[in-house]
């Protein structure tokens, strides 16, 4: 209890040199706080976006090689069961909706041009575009039961009521040179050989950077009839909470067990790379920070407690044991600690307030100028503080072993 | 004056000290016996040795040789801890500046040394405000001791190391910071509680006046004792 005050006072005596340290410390760690925050906004947004873009929380495939050959080639992996698995999950809470896809590859043709195209095709109720540019990173403006495709530059939104129309890349469609209401001549080959063609009416042009080059969509039900496919080759599921992913795949992968079940975490290549890369350059930042820190409390410590000398002597000389010093410059080391992480972490928040109310950050994706709201993870409370506490006790370590590694007559010595 | 077991006996007390590797000696085989009750000046030029005797009395340093016995127990066979208790039980310092810790008030600096004893609360609380109601400091209780003049401040350390009730106050040149007059206003009151409290008195100074408070004086010039009246002759103690 004595030890605890007396530390405890002796962190505000020396005020100008704690104050600059632990401004130092401070300033870190509300700048960790808002850049952590920054980056678990835009993996979080970027997560969410992907996982609605079209691969959804979960799909099940009848082989594990769908994922690898069959997406659009789904001629030898129709999922006989899905009448089943979709009726599993029909009236399961933690499930939003449950929709099969299809895809194949197509030579388009136009007049004189042509050129070959990926074609996806998902229920018209379940697929989307949208007119608005979506200028924040948030996730949370998207439909949540249904696959978000691209910016709808030209014509207008699926139809539920409408099959046989399809949505064409805009560079596609400038390269064929047509536009919404015009007609295109897709050839399929299938898989015995035959060759089949249709004429789809343009509905809309799409962009979405690096794929409206390529790729184009339809309804499930055209596509199906299109490409002479009885059962969908995978089913995709939106679930209400994202946390819940692991539980049905697990109850999935054991009530089908003919079947195989790909999560998110699993499907979603991209965004796992770009999220580990940042974890990577986090982590790295956050350890040369705790360094800057040690470096940073280990120097006003050794200070602080040089210039106490004279006092070190003075309390062994009333009786304190020395161990009770140790422990008091430690307990000094890591309430330093403890108050910059926290004090760190309000500041950081109060910047992230701050940010977010002008506008937040901004940041280049490959298209467009998002902005980006900070978002700071309340785990980080435990991650910048009980490292900085840590951090402090041992940047004491020394400090502690100089205020009693002497003779208490050494310390009480004048100093000349 | 005759005494039986005396509360401090140096035997052959050696101190010296390693500077730059070169040995530059501070006592050269001090001899004396300091009985209970006892008020005693060590006096003597600056450089002379008093702080390192002191020192070593106090159990804040250790001898080069010799043996320092407490009512003929061996303090150098005691660890950190067994001595921190001693230091605390037995030993109230009063120091030349004072040496308060500046960031506990009055009281509390006074009440320090109680808190590593088994009082209770109430008991401890009630020695400190006993203690500064005797050195006059009863309405500064709340005070930092920064506030203080350093008449006061000196007030407080002499509270601090009687609060204990400790046989042995050790002083070294509690009076040289101080103006003359308030240096005589100290020494009067040390004077008083050692008479009231019992505790035996050491203090040094280079002071002749302030050396007059003491019952004997032990004369010290370059490590040596040169004078003390105890040992010289069958001399009375009582100035
Ligand atoms: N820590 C030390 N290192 C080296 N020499 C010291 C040290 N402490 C004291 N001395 C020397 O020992 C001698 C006695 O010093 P001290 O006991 O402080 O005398 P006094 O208190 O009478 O002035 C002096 O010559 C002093 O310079
Ligand atoms: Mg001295």
């Amino acid at each position: 209890m004595k030890v605890i005050l007396l530390a405890w006072r002796n962190i505000f005596r020396q005020k100008r040199h704690t104050a600059a340290t632990l401004l130092a410390v401070i300033l870190g760690i509300a700048g960790l706080v808002v850049f952590e925050g920054f980056l678990h906004q835009l993996m979080g947004s970027f997560r969410d976006s992907t996982i609605l873009s079209g691969i959804g929380h979960l799909q099940v495939a009848s082989r594990a090689d769908y994922w690898k050959k069959g997406e659009y080639s789904p001629y030898s992996y129709a999922l006989a069961d899905h009448g089943k698995v979709e009726q599993s999950l029909q009236h399961d809470p933690r499930v939003l909706s449950v929709f099969p896809s299809t895809g194949f590859t197509c030579l388009a043709g136009a007049g004189t041009k042509s050129l070959s195209l990926l074609v996806k095709a998902f229920p018209n109720s379940r697929m989307y575009f949208s007119q608005k540019t979506n200028r924040r990173a948030d996730a949370s403006q998207l439909v949540p039961d249904k696959f978000y495709l691209g910016h709808l530059e030209a014509g207008e939104e699926p139809d539920p009521l409408q099959t046989g129309e399809l949505y064409l890349g805009a560079t596609a469609a400038r390269i064929l040179g047509v536009r919404p209401g015009d007609t295109v001549t897709l050839m399929a080959l299938l898989p015995e050989g035959g060759l089949n063609g249709r004429d789809f009416k343009i509905r809309g042009l799409f962009t979405s950077p690096g794929f409206d080059r390529y790729f184009a969509y339809t309804d499930y039900k055209t596509a199906m009839d299109f490409t002479l496919q009885k059962a969908p080759p995978v089913l995709h599921i939106l679930l209400r909470h994202r946390q819940d992913t692991a539980g049905v795949a697990g109850e999935l992968a054991v009530k089908f067990p003919q079947d195989h079940v790909k999560t998110w975490q699993e499907l979603a290549v991209y965004y796992r790379q770009v999220n580990s890369m940042f974890t990577t350059f986090l982590t790295i930042i956050q350890a040369i920070l705790m360094l800057v820190t040690l470096f940073l409390l280990a120097n006003s410590m050794a200070r602080s407690v040089l210039e106490r000398r004279r006092e070190w002597g003075t309390l062994r000389a009333l009786g304190t044991p020395a161990p009770a010093i140790v422990v008091m410059v430690l307990l000094e080391g890591i309430l330093l600690g403890g108050v910059g992480g926290l004090a760190g972490l309000g500041v950081g928040y109060a910047a992230a307030g701050v940010i977010n109310l002008c506008g937040g950050l901004p940041f280049h994706n490959a298209s467009q100028l998002l902005s980006v709201d900070v978002v700071p993870e309340a785990s980080l409370v435990g991650v910048a503080v009980l490292p900085l506490l840590i951090t402090g006790a041992l940047a004491a370590l020394a400090p502690a072993w100089q205020a009693v590694k002497t003779q208490p007559a050494d310390s009480l010595r004048e100093l000349a | 004056m005759s005494r039986s077991t005396p509360l401090i006996q140096t035997i052959g007390l050696k101190k010296h000290y390693q500077l730059d590797k070169a040995d530059s000696p501070a006592l050269e085989g001090i001899q004396l016996k300091i009985f209970s009750g006892e008020r005693v000046a060590l006096m003597g030029p600056s450089g002379s040795g008093k702080s390192s005797l002191l020192n070593l009395i106090g159990c804040l340093d250790l001898p080069t040789a010799g043996q320092i016995l407490y009512q003929d127990v061996d303090t150098s066979l005691m660890n950190d801890k067994k001595l921190s208790a001693f230091r605390n039980k037995s030993m109230g310092f009063i120091f030349q500046s004072f040496n308060l810790i500046p960031v506990l008030s009055v009281f509390e600096n006074v009440e320090y040394p109680l808190l590593w004893q088994n009082l209770s609360s109430g008991e401890r609380k009630a020695r400190v405000a006993g203690m500064l109601e005797k050195v006059g400091l009863a309405s500064f209780a709340r005070r930092s001791p920064e506030l203080l003049s350093g008449g006061q401040r000196q007030r407080v350390a002499i509270a601090r190391a009687l609060a204990g009730k400790p046989r042995l106050v050790l002083a070294d040149e509690p009076t040289a910071a101080l103006d003359q007059k308030t240096g005589r206003d100290i020494m009067e009151l040390m004077t008083q509680l050692n008479e009231e409290e019992g505790a035996t008195l050491v203090f040094s100074t280079h002071d002749p006046l302030v050396a007059q408070w003491a019952h004997r004086i032990i004369r010290l010039v370059d490590g040596k004792i040169v004078s003390d009246p105890t040992e010289t002759a069958n001399e009375q103690v009582r100035p």
